[in-house]
Order: structure tokens, then C-alpha cells, then sequence
């Protein structure tokens, strides 16, 4: 199971919601590989599921994966949520 | 970390501003004023935003523009611009605190963020820094949050 964190520049948010998904992880007790880029690279690289704020991931085509939009990147149990179903 | 790039020299408070893009030209001007980046990184963020849209806004009330460490960065740097009347960077995103941060590089910037994200996990915290009517105050609730967190 890879997911890849998305933002528009690949530094900055995607890094800080890692961490986010990487606790969100934890708290649901499972493993993941986790990573973060660039939509650019996004777009080219393959990963199970992708997650990011909604105006970034809703720029990747479909079919490469699940896509998770998240609103309140802070928020832990948002994550958790909308991340469970696909784990 | 955090403490370090947040100082007296990077931290601003403001009544309020007209737009998103002036809060980010007034919050990333301590940077400019000390040579942390230069004038095309101010217009790379904003551009980032005219592209991707409001993502910036990573949690209610805070935004955290940024753009590539090639694009105008000259050392690794960060600075804060708290708002007492919200500015809107999106339809129904309203944003009290603006927090520019200037990478050099993938790694260097991380504990940083480390430390960051610790504060923007709690929506007390952040209403916290937002009460802050002086600099100093600020100052010293980040130190008492990081301080908190890794002890």
C-alpha cells in the first residue's frame, strides 16, 4: 500500500500533511509507505491511494488510484475518516 | 527551529488587509527587507495560488504560502502576519495568520515544519496566537507550544 501526499509544489503542505497521514496511520493501526510530491510528479507517479487538498488532487486523472480530497489538512480524524475504507 | 525563524524581525501584526495578495506581499516583506528572497518568490507564491487554488489554506484560519526554493530563495527563512480582521483567500476560506515559508532546500526546512505542524494540529492553539495583540506574546506562545510538545 503506497500513498502519496500531493501539493502544488511539493514542499510545505505535503510535508506537513505526511506527518498528518503518518499519525492518521498509527491512530487506525495500519502501515503504509507514505510520501510526498508535487502534483507534476504526481500525475506520473503510481501509488494506491492520493491525497491532498481538494484543489490539487482534483487535478489528477481518476483512474490512476483512490483520490482523497481532504478540507482541514490539520485535521487528524478528517484523515482518518476518509482514509479508513480504503486501507 | 521554529523559535529561531520566528522572531521579532518576522513576525508582523496587522488591522487588516484588501486582499489575499497584499497579505502575502506584507507578510513575506521582513524576508525581502533581509535579503531571505528576493521580490520573484513573493510573485512565484501568489502565482501558485492563482494556479492550484486555495490549498495554501492547510487548516481554518491559516494559510502557508510558499512556492520552489528555485524560485527566488536565498537562505531558509519563514515569517508570520497575524490579521485581526480575516482576509479571504478563497470563497468561505478566511485566513487570520499567514505563515510564508522559503525553503532552500527539500530537507533543511523540516524540523521547522515539524514544530509548525504541532501548533496548526490545535485549533486552540491557533486561536491562541491569533488573541496575541503584541509580538512578544507571540513569541511566547509558540515557545510554550514547542516546549509543551517535545517535552
Amino acid at each position: 500500500m503506497k500513498i502519496l501526499v500531493v501539493c502544488g509544489n511539493g514542499l510545505g503542505s505535503s510535508f506537513i500533511m505526511e506527518l498528518n497521514v503518518k499519525k492518521a496511520l498509527t491512530e487506525l493501526g495500519k502501515v503504509a509507505e507514505v510520501t510526498h510530491t508535487d502534483l507534476a510528479s504526481a500525475k506520473a507517479e503510481k501509488a494506491d491511494i492520493y491525497i491532498g487538498a481538494e484543489d490539487i488532487v482534483n487535478q489528477l486523472p481518476e483512474e490512476r488510484g483512490h483520490i482523497v480530497s481532504i478540507v482541514n489538512m490539520m485535521s487528524i480524524s478528517e484523515i482518518k475518516v476518509k482514509l479508513k475504507p480504503l486501507l | 527551529m521554529l523559535t529561531e525563524l520566528l522572531t521579532k524581525d518576522t513576525i508582523q501584526l496587522a488591522n487588516f488587509v484588501n486582499t489575499w495578495q497584499e497579505a502575502i506581499h506584507l507578510a513575506a516583506s521582513p524576508l525581502l527587507k533581509q535579503n531571505k528572497i528576493e521580490a520573484r518568490y513573493i510573485e512565484a507564491m501568489i502565482h501558485s495560488i492563482e494556479k492550484h487554488g486555495p490549498y495554501v489554506v492547510i487548516t481554518p484560519k491559516v494559510a502557508i504560502p510558499h512556492a520552489r526554493p528555485t524560485e527566488g530563495v536565498n537562505a531558509l527563512a519563514m515569517s508570520l502576519l497575524s490579521l485581526q480582521k480575516p482576509v479571504l483567500f478563497g470563497p468561505k476560506k478566511p485566513v487570520f495568520l499567514i505563515i510564508v515559508l522559503a525553503a532552500t532546500g527539500h530537507a533543511s526546512h523540516l524540523q521547522a515544519l515539524v514544530d509548525l505542524t504541532k501548533i496548526l494540529r490545535e485549533p486552540k492553539q491557533i486561536e491562541s496566537i491569533i488573541a496575541c495583540q503584541y509580538k512578544e506574546e507571540i513569541i511566547k506562545e509558540i515557545q510554550q507550544i514547542v516546549a509543551k510538545e517535545s517535552s
